[in-house]
């Protein structure tokens, strides 16, 4: 699973880049001014370029932090080292 | 070209933004959808082509592109960019309206797409004289509204393509209009892997994110073109034709299809394209130099040989060749590309020049000889072809006698007394002069201070009611130069201010300088001219003219009285005609 944290935390970076990294694991949309809806649907298009799944907008409610869409991709079939 | 660029690539791109101080780059993103990542792609790819400046990027409202183009064009933008898709000419021809799609309403969807492109046409006609513009047409696929299976064309379908292809056409003739190749995207994204449904659908962002990456680098290329290389230098043997023609003789070497030679003819041909646009074609060649010459007298070369000037056929290096070459065109090595079958040639010239593109010729390979013509497409491509492109190697050629005979005489006086020069110098307070925009951004020897101007810069200084443009054209008896120096300046009660002042090089030493001041001077009653001069790496040939009037070394804020100069010895011969229109 470290693996798949650690693109995660790349993904989480290149859409907040002014989230210090060592507070993205515990980002959420309570804690990241600038997690609006742009910036949401910006980070599933990342998440699905990046770990090659395909992330319906219906469920961007559950997308809400970075635990949150660790479960998500957890439970879409991602192995430990991000395959399918 | 294209490196495919993934989203979080073009969000690290970004995540650097430029000083606050740096100069900014505006443009306008004027389409129907969502811009979403596209708009993210093009930023990072703008940002990549303009290093040292801020991008940013105005875009408009949801499912109003002409509504768009129009506010954009009057917004403070540098450049356009307009991506059209199918629903922007009729909302039924995408898939979040439900118009409908009975056989009767297509005749009407192919009337309302005219109607939405006369209004368009006129919206970027209008738009174009105030900047440039950048077009894509459209690139997704139609949907399957046709009542035809997806293999057969419907006669609708094809009214639609051909309505779009006509506007491109016509739109891509008009000036500063530069329209994206559907061939070039062809190549680069299926069509079938570009659009997304979901994500149309669900969030008005039509591409899959290859194709927004893809598009968006190719357009960026439209906006900020590379600059064309200038000249080629070519091998003869096993390049330019198939064959040693030491060997085989004149006769015995080659370039068509029944002695297997062709891809040497088509290379033939394509130098006489690129000569036909003014790019200076040369030769670098080990052989005999009475060997070459009965070689092309041959009637059936595909290139003419007052296209290639000049030849250096010996037996000497081809690096000394090559800077021969150079110095008689008086260009730099980065602007031209030299190409050879022999690894070991190409090799020895790049060691001497690292700044040229040098080039292995594929002999042989039929692949590898396709990708080189298309690499040298984009190499030497250009938008306009100007007057001057097409004299370019005449004026060359003319420049060698001139000097010789130059050299040859008593003084200067004596030779410029008896050259038959005439000018024609235009004074205008009209910016649409798109030579006179091409030399100041060019030119680097003779010029006041090595500043370059946008479009949008351009087209603002003429907002000044006291500025005014200068250009100058030149002809002497040794052939005609073309239009080769521009003055920006601004006059006020016989105070001239001038702030840029560029001249071909190809026009040294004929005191056309002298004379274009002489003029400034006549034309404003000017009792002073002040010059907004900045010493550069390059303007050394400036400096020593202005130097040379006042007589004391050149600083930044020069400035010359009309007594001093008066004063100075020269004499000038030209024929003065001042062109009074425009």
């Amino acid at each position: 699973m470290v693996e798949v944290q650690d693109r995660l935390i790349r993904c989480f970076a290149s859409v907040f880049p002014d989230l210090p990294e060592g507070q993205i694991r515990s980002a959420s949309v309570e804690t990241v001014p600038k997690w609006d809806s742009l910036a949401a649907v910006t980070l599933v298009a990342v998440l699905q370029e990046e770990f090659e799944v395909e992330i319906d907008l219906g469920d961007l409610p559950e997308l809400t932090s970075f635990d949150a869409v660790l479960r998500y991709l957890s439970s879409h079939g991602l192995s430990p080292n991000g395959h399918k | 070209m294209c490196a495919l660029v993934k989203l979080i690539d073009a969000l690290e791109i970004l995540k650097h933004p430029r000083s606050d101080n740096a100069p900014a780059f505006r443009l306008g993103l004027a389409c129907g959808f969502t811009p979403l990542h596209f708009e993210t792609f093009l930023r990072a790819h703008l940002s990549q082509r303009f290093p040292g400046k801020r991008v940013h990027l105005d875009t408009g409202l949801f499912g109003d592109l002409i509504g768009n183009v129009e506010r954009l064009a009057r917004a403070p933008e540098e450049t356009l960019m307009v991506v059209i898709e199918w629903q922007d000419l009729d909302p039924r021809l995408g898939i979040r309206s439900l118009g409908g799609w009975r056989t009767t309403d297509l005749q009407d969807i192919v009337t309302s797409v005219d109607q939405a492109i006369a209004r368009l046409q006129g919206s970027l006609s209008q738009a174009s004289d105030s900047l440039p513009i950048c077009i894509s047409a459209p690139t997704l696929p139609l949907p399957p509204l046709f009542m035809t299976s997806p293999r057969q064309a419907s006669s609708c379908e094809l009214q639609i393509r051909q309505l779009v292809a006509s506007f491109v056409s016509s739109i891509a003739e008009e000036p500063g209009i530069r329209v994206l190749s559907s061939q070039q995207l062809d190549e680069l994204s299926p069509l079938g892997d570009r659009l997304d449904v979901r994500s149309e659908v669900q969030s008005g962002f039509p591409y899959r994110l290859a194709h927004a990456s893809t598009l968006a680098e190719i357009v960026a290329t439209l906006v900020e073109p590379s600059t064309p290389k200038k000249a080629l230098i070519t091998d003869l043997d096993d390049t330019l034709w198939a064959g040693i023609l030491g060997e085989a003789g004149p006769e015995g070497i080659s370039w068509s299809l029944d002695q297997h030679s062709q891809l040497h003819g088509i290379y033939q041909q394509f130098l006489e394209s690129l000569a036909s646009v003014g790019i200076l074609i040369g030769v670098a060649s080990k052989n005999e130099r009475q060997l070459v010459d009965r070689a092309f007298e041959r009637t059936d070369l595909r290139v003419s040989t007052e296209d290639i000037y000049p030849v250096e056929a010996h037996w000497s290096r081809k690096s000394d060749s090559v800077g021969r070459i150079l110095r008689v065109w008086n260009i730099g090595a980065d602007a031209v590309v030299f190409l050879d079958d022999s690894p070991m040639e190409v090799a020895e010239v790049k060691e001497a020049f690292p700044k040229m593109e040098c080039l292995v010729f594929p002999t042989g390979d039929y692949k590898a000889f396709w990708t080189l013509l298309k690499h040298l497409r984009q190499a030497f491509g250009k938008s306009v072809v100007n007057e001057e492109d097409l004299i370019r190697m005449k004026s060359i050629r003319d420049a060698e006698t001139f000097h010789s005979v130059a050299d040859g005489s008593d003084s200067l006086d004596d030779f410029l007394q008896t050259a038959a020069a005439s000018m024609q110098v235009q004074f205008t307070r009209d910016g649409r002069d798109g030579r006179a925009f091409e030399l100041l951004n060019k030119t680097n020897q003779f010029n006041l201070n090595g500043r370059r101007l946008t479009k949008a810069e351009w087209s603002a200084y003429f907002e000044d009611p006291a500025a005014f443009l200068m250009t100058v054209t030149y002809e002497d008896k040794y052939g005609p130069l073309g239009k080769i120096a521009a003055v920006l300046g601004r006059s006020d009660d016989k105070t001239v201010q001038i702030d840029f002042w560029v001249m071909s090089c190809r026009a040294f030493s004929r005191r056309i300088e002298h004379q274009t001041l002489r003029q400034i001077f006549e034309k404003f009653e000017a009792e002073d001219v002040h010059f907004d001069y900045q010493s550069t790496a390059r303007n050394a040939p400036l400096q020593e003219f202005l130097a040379g009037l006042l007589g004391t070394p050149v600083l930044p804020g020069y400035s010359l009285s009309m007594a001093k100069f008066s004063s100075k010895p020269f004499e000038l011969f030209q024929h003065v005609e001042e062109i009074v229109h425009g």
